[in-house]
């Protein structure tokens, strides 16, 4: 049977043949990075145990490893992992050829040059301060551009398909290919100050909202779509078994495309965000459980018959575990999102170990399952040693489990001392550091786990290259099929099923699915003038603070401290008052951050004089003797650089921060008085002289300076 | 304060539109996708992958 309808096909037979020389050029480069991504991870977790780990060197500190690891484990292993495996199925689901060798060419290598580029402009801290969105305006529009190409091959090769019906994997490329280009494009909108340098259109709550829209939905469409679509196709090849129910695969597609785009407020519980989009955010996640599971039993069902082969084959041996982490990430995630759980989960390392649980366990078990399906099609040969493969799937499952164990109790552990209160209404635990120190073990744990881990990939590298070089590519295989035709309509044909058969009207309805959710949630930000109250204490950085916020970025301060005091009364007590959605208007970018390795810094300013501050960045261990700080002692010795500081502050203007043409005109006068005055503190203190030029002044002014205009008010206010 | 911001943008109306767009949707695709006589068609259809590598399509 060639057809799903049995429709008797007749008319003009064509050959065509497959570019797989393609899909083996995205394979090399998947497991290339990959293993890059989990060395670079496997580096920041034991940075994380140690500070030592940082060995002092700026370009390898955990605040520029971070975004490095992150982005190179997304967009390098998973995206070349995901246009491998979309290229391979898409040809054979469609009996066609990519559309133009050299679009898949332009896009194979654009994505590397993408990829290189990031390698090369996050250690050296050039980022646009946006969690998963890290970098800067000339990569972001390259990202959009090779997008694009991407898309014109997709459809195109749609387009010239020889198979009327397509195939419910091709269906869930189709929405990753339309939402990542419209979650791209509207986060990544920013004004550009030089060409390293640019701020986000968005402020405070506003860019709260989008980078969460964003940051969430990455996850959903990047992550979690595609290996959908992925699934769909190999696990029943693998397998040699249809697809357990083709009609809950429908089903699950439409659920999970309408839903999954609403969930990502859940990310902003108990902050500054309307309590009504907190709420819908809630809902829509618990909602995901449904769509979610359906899609992880299809996939596990469709292993029905052949689960003997399950403890034998490595590909399905892969496939199954990760389907199993698929359907406990896919009901973590929901449970995370409940208020009451997430009060206790967010801001701690919960929330590493549940990402971990999907990233690791859902993606890379897929991959290696896939990566083990596709080589020896490609090269002609068997996987060179399953002993290995079997040896890398036990390695990866007790790493995963070390990583994810360690990581739960980690979080809770630590989240349950910061709310310790005791019967005289005070914390427990009031100082910061002592719940640093009892999860420290638990770092050390999940460096280890996440070292069995990437020796697992390393042992895949191995013997996915040993199996290639067993191999040969031969000769280009040469296939035979009826042209789509009118032989190939079903008669009475309903509307869906047409719609089926029309990708670009299919196209514009998924894009209706995901832009029904995209603009309630972002509806709020566009009228943020609206329900904002603006808060007249409220005023824009000065220009040295601006400087200072700009260093914190590039240091990454955001993934170890948050700026957001909750709603709650053990945060009130150990911070001081909550936040409000008015004390962020002029931050092009939010900080709000996601993660508490250290406290957060929303009250920060005045706490702690200018010489605390100093002596904390050179030493952290001289202030705070337990801390995993790392040192920052180059911001003593780097000039600060003022040199586009008026330019910083015109596109600030342009934003809509209220700098008057003089505020600008002056601003480098202004920066080195203010400049002047902090190291003038801290010379009478025994400070040498020269530091009044140095980074590190602008980031103090621009420490001192963080919460105090709403933070002194008096609460009553 | 969220208080004000409730009381600045309550408009229920809209998530609740979106709602009544997603249940509307729901229904009319799981209804139509098990349709007695779309049965045959979405059985052929979960082969679709295992049929993939046909040399001779006669």
């Amino acid at each position: 049977m060639s057809s799903p309808s049995a429709v008797h096909r007749t008319g003009r037979l064509e050959t065509y043949s497959y570019d797989d020389q393609i899909v083996r050029m995205f394979i090399v480069a998947t497991i290339i990075w990959g293993a890059v991504a989990m060395l670079v991870g496997v580096t920041i977790a034991f940075q994380l145990a140690t500070w030592k780990m940082n060995f002092g060197l700026q370009w390898i500190t955990f605040g520029r490893l971070r975004p490095l690891h992150t982005n190179a484990a997304i967009f390098a292993f998973c995206g070349n992992a995901m246009f491998a495996g979309i290229y391979y199925s898409h040809q054979r689901l469609l009996k066609a050829r990519l559309f133009n060798d050299v679009l898949s060419r332009i896009h194979f290598w654009g994505w590397q040059a993408i990829i290189v580029s990031a390698a090369l402009t996050l250690p050296f801290g050039i980022t646009r301060g946006k969690e998963y969105a890290e970098l800067e305006w000339p990569i972001t529009i390259a990202i959009a551009v090779i997008w694009v190409v991407f898309a014109v091959n997709f459809f195109g090769t749609l387009i010239r398909r020889r198979e009327r019906h397509i195939f419910v994997a091709i269906w869930f490329y189709i929405a990753t290919i339309l939402t990542v280009a419209v979650l791209h494009i509207v986060n990544g909108l920013g004004l550009p100050v030089t060409i390293f340098k640019s701020y986000s259109v968005y402020a405070g709550v506003q860019d709260a909202l989008v980078q969460w829209w964003y940051g969430h939905n990455a996850v959903a469409f990047f992550l979690t779509t595609p290996f959908l679509g992925l699934m769909y196709y190999f696990v029943p090849k693998a397998a040699n078994r249809p697809v357990y129910s083709y009609r809950l695969s429908v089903v699950h597609f439409w659920s999970l495309v309408f839903i999954y785009i609403w969930a990502g407020p859940h990310h902003l519980l108990y902050t500054t965000l309307p309590e009504w989009v907190q709420t819908l955010g809630m809902v829509f996640s618990i909602a995901l459980w449904a769509p979610s599971w359906g899609g992880m039993i299809n996939g596990l069902m469709t292993l029905r018959g052949v689960w003997d082969k399950v403890r034998t084959d490595p590909v399905l041996k892969f496939m199954a575990l990760a389907l199993t982490f698929y359907g406990m990430a896919t009901f973590e995630g929901p449970l995370l999102s409940i208020k009451s759980v997430n009060s206790i989960g967010h801001f701690t390392d919960w929330i590493p170990g549940h990402v971990h649980a999907g990233t690791i366990g859902w993606n890379y078990l897929l991959i290696a399952g896939i990566l083990y399906y596709m080589v020896p099609k490609l090269w002609n040969t068997e996987i060179f040693s399953k002993k290995i493969a079997n040896t890398q799937f036990w390695l990866a499952t007790i790493g995963l489990a070390l990583y994810y164990v360690s990581m739960v109790s980690a979080g809770i552990t630590q989240s349950l001392m910061w709310r310790a209160i005791d019967v005289n209404g005070k914390l427990v635990y009031p100082n910061f550091i002592e719940t640093v120190v009892k999860i420290v073990p638990m770092y050390w744990v999940r460096a280890f786990g996440g070292t069995f881990v990437f020796i697992s990939f390393l042992l895949m590298t191995y013997n996915l290259f040993k199996t290639m070089n067993q191999g040969t590519i031969g000769e280009i295989e040469v296939f035979e099929a009826y042209a789509l035709d009118d032989s190939s309509l079903e008669e009475n044909a309903g509307h869906h099923r047409k719609l089926e058969g029309l990708p670009m009207v299919f196209a514009v309805l998924s894009l209706i699915a995901i832009l029904v959710g995209s603009a309630i949630e972002i509806v709020p930000s566009l009228l943020s003038n609206q329900y904002i109250t603006k808060i007249d204490a409220v005023k824009p950085y000065k220009p040295l603070e601006l400087l200072g916020r700009d260093i914190y970025l590039r240091e990454g301060c955001y993934l170890c401290h948050s700026q957001q005091v909750r709603p709650m009364a053990h945060e009130v007590l150990r911070y001081g008052k909550n936040s409000e959605a008015g004390e962020f208007i002029y931050d092009h970018p939010f900080q709000w951050g996601s993660k508490r390795t250290g406290p957060d810094l929303a009250r920060i300013g005045g706490k702690y004089p200018n010489m605390w501050h100093y002596r904390h960045m050179i030493n952290p261990r001289d202030v705070t003797p337990q801390s995993i700080m790392p040192i920052y002692k180059w911001l003593v010795e780097q000039k600060l650089d003022l040199s586009t500081l008026t330019k910083k502050l015109s596109v600030m203007k342009q934003l809509g921060v209220p700098y008057s043409d003089v505020d600008i005109a002056s601003g480098v006068e202004n920066a080195q008085a203010q400049a002047k005055l902090i190291s003038a503190d801290l010379m009478n203190q025994g400070v040498p002289k020269e530091v009044e030029d140095k980074e590190l002044i602008a980031l103090i002014a621009y420490l001192q300076r963080m919460g105090t205009d709403y933070g002194s008010l008096p609460v009553n206010k | 304060m969220d208080k004000d911001i409730f009381n600045h943008f309550n408009q229920p109306w809209l998530p609740m539109t979106a709602l009544g767009i997603f249940v509307t949707c729901f229904i009319i695709y799981v209804y139509w996708t098990y349709k007695k006589s779309n049965k045959k068609f979405y059985e052929n259809s979960s082969y679709m992958p295992l049929h993939d590598g046909v040399k001779h399509e006669r």
